[in-house]
């Protein structure tokens, strides 16, 4: 290399930079993929969730004493057991993607790169959701082993799959929203479990009368919960209870809209919690 | 003089009461080094976060290679920054963690292979490349973190603490790596330290802030010759004060009339400072001995960057 005297400007560089910075939030995505797949985190996800469908699955297809449920139910409980669990895992995944950076101190080596806020949140976010087909294709066989009749197999997939990736994409926002604000990384992994406890509740509960009806509607949980029991468990068609699947549409769309709007107001300290 | 790479013109910035930075005004040319100076909460930090769009500023403007503080994403396309406490994903190989920013900054696959060898080679960690961040050494890092602010061939590199907690080989190594930045690719550095010996072994120019003002801005040699005087301190004879005060009084380079400390039985004679080659405390020494009068000690205080900086701050020591 050649030295310069002060004032000059070096007319070419092997380092030349790009003109423009490309689709910022597809490496990001591709990093953070990296992270989660080629780490212990993701494959302990997989193999925890599958040791615990088998050890379901080997109790409700062999043991004909614990066996004490129908096989339909035994399939819905695989279907809730394998959403409810992803929701879980993913929401403690997006909580984690921007408070984290900012306690371990990655952040604003993050911000300083021509990469907008949005897509910084985008490539966290879509690398989180990956774990939400990984752990419905290890749904798969458990709830092949477990059908029971003609169309139940096609049924319960297809209704978790659906309900399933509307609630994940709500909750996930959840956590990426409560990940943007907050200040410090145990905070909001707080924040976020608690909120999704909150609404999972009321699905373990027996809700009655017109007050139970109307949480059964707005909680996009037990709205999801109970639309996936009808239609696995009671046989309904997937026209007649259609409404249920208002709140956790409404969940999804809301969440995501509010918790991107927020991410383009990403700062290097959080708004709570610091 | 080049077109500035940093023009910056009476930035401000506050949290709540407190008035983070206030006035700040620079212009930096390619290439050159400048020194932000300053004791704990002076506001080197939030000026540097403010120059490098993490925060917004309250008033005033500034503009990196012509491009306004409005549009930073495009500021962020030509600026590198090693933040005061950057974190590291200790998981990652040091090859891995630049390819990573490069292609943050829209360098192809090959292309951040190509840049992350380079520059790893630069700031030489060639042969640690592939090893864990988690096994690097701080200073290791810091270089590492150098080497990640130059993926997009920054035409400003702001460097906030570079140094920070390192031995002296490894600030010896990260001083000598921003010096040859600078020269080799006309890259502008702003260097945010609290060490003074660095400002004045890289630094062509330094500004200094307390409690977010600028209270002296200019050449090295400039402030410390308004803000720390050279004082000749010499020891003669008892009875021949007088005729030394004279022939002190008579030397070229010797500013006001000479004092007398008559408890210490030292005179005190100012060297103007117009050299910094030690021409004035010279002619001192030859006008006593030319005078016949013999010294018995005769001491330069002053004229350090040190000293300039405590008189400015009136802080009792870094």
């Amino acid at each position: 290399m050649t030295t310069l005297a002060q004032g000059e400007v070096r007319q070419e560089s092997a380092l030349q930079p790009p003109a423009e910075a490309g689709a910022g939030w597809l490496v990001i995505a591709g990093q953070e993929l990296r992270d989660i797949w080629l780490s212990v985190r993701g494959p302990a996800i997989v193999f925890g969730t599958s040791l615990l469908l088998s050890l379901l699955t080997y109790l409700a297809a062999s043991n004909e004493e614990l066996n004490i449920i129908d096989q339909r139910d035994t399939v819905n409980l695989v279907a809730q057991i394998t959403m409810a669990l992803a929701v879980a895992v993913i929401l403690l995944f997006t909580a984690d993607c921007l408070s984290g950076e900012r306690e371990r101190e990655t952040l604003e080596s993050l911000l300083v790169t021509p990469v907008p806020r949005r897509q910084i949140a985008l490539g966290k976010y879509l690398a989180a959701f990956s774990l939400w087909p990984v752990l419905l294709i290890v749904a798969v066989p458990y709830i092949w082993v477990l059908r029971e009749g003609e169309g139940v197999f096609a049924d319960a997939m297809l209704g978790t799959l659906v309900v399933g990736t509307l609630l994940v994409t709500g909750f996930a926002s959840l956590g990426l929203l409560v990940s943007v604000f907050s200040g410090s990384n145990r905070l909001s992994l707080a924040v976020a479990f608690f909120i999704f406890v909150l609404l999972l509740a009321p699905t373990q509960l027996p809700l009655g009368g017109w007050f139970g009806d109307l949480i059964v509607q707005i909680n996009p949980m037990t709205a999801g919960s109970t639309f996936l029991h009808r239609v696995i468990v009671k046989e309904h068609g997937w026209g007649e209870d259609l409404d249920l699947l208002i709140a956790p549409v409404v969940w999804a769309i809301a969440v995501t809209a509010v918790a991107f709007i927020a991410a383009g107001r990403l700062r290097l300290q959080g708004s709570f919690g610091r | 003089m080049a077109v500035a790479s940093l023009t910056v013109e009476g930035i401000a910035k506050a949290f709540a009461e407190t008035r983070a930075v206030r006035e700040l005004s620079l212009e930096a040319a390619p290439g050159e080094v400048i020194g932000l100076l300053g004791p704990n909460g002076a506001g080197k930090t939030t000026a540097i976060r403010v120059l490098t769009t993490i925060y917004a500023p309250d008033s005033g403007s500034f503009a990196v290679d012509g491009i306004p503080y409005s549009r930073p994403n495009v500021i962020r396309q030509r600026i590198g920054v090693l933040p005061e406490s950057a974190g590291y994903p200790l998981q990652q190989s040091g090859e891995e963690f630049v390819q990573y920013f490069a292609r943050l900054f829209g360098h192809s696959r090959r292309s951040a292979r190509e840049t992350a060898e380079t520059l790893l080679a630069e700031v030489g960690l060639a042969e640690r490349a592939a090893s864990p961040i988690a096994t690097y050494s701080r200073g290791v890092r810091q270089r590492l973190g150098v080497a990640r602010a130059l993926v997009n061939a920054p035409r400003v590199l702001f460097l906030d603490e570079p140094t920070l907690g390192l031995d002296p080989a490894g600030q010896r190594q990260i001083l000598a790596l921003i010096s040859e930045v600078a020269r080799e690719r006309g890259t502008t550095v702003i260097l945010s330290t609290h060490f003074l010996d660095e400002v004045e072994e890289v630094c062509s120019r330094v500004i200094i802030l307390n409690r977010g003002e600028v209270i002296a801005e200019g050449p090295v040699a400039d402030i410390k010759r308004r803000a720390a005087p050279r004082t000749a301190r010499v020891r003669v004879p008892e009875e021949m004060h007088e005729s030394a005060v004279s022939a002190l009084k008579r030397a070229p380079g010797i500013a006001g009339t000479p004092a007398i400390n008559g408890a210490r039985g030292l005179i005190s004679a100012s060297l103007d400072g117009l050299d910094a080659s030690g021409k004035a405390g010279n002619s001192a020494i030859c006008a006593l001995l030319e005078a016949g009068i013999p010294i018995v000690s005769f001491e330069v205080e002053g004229g350090k960057l040190s000293d300039a900086f405590l008189a400015l701050t009136g802080e009792v020591g870094e």
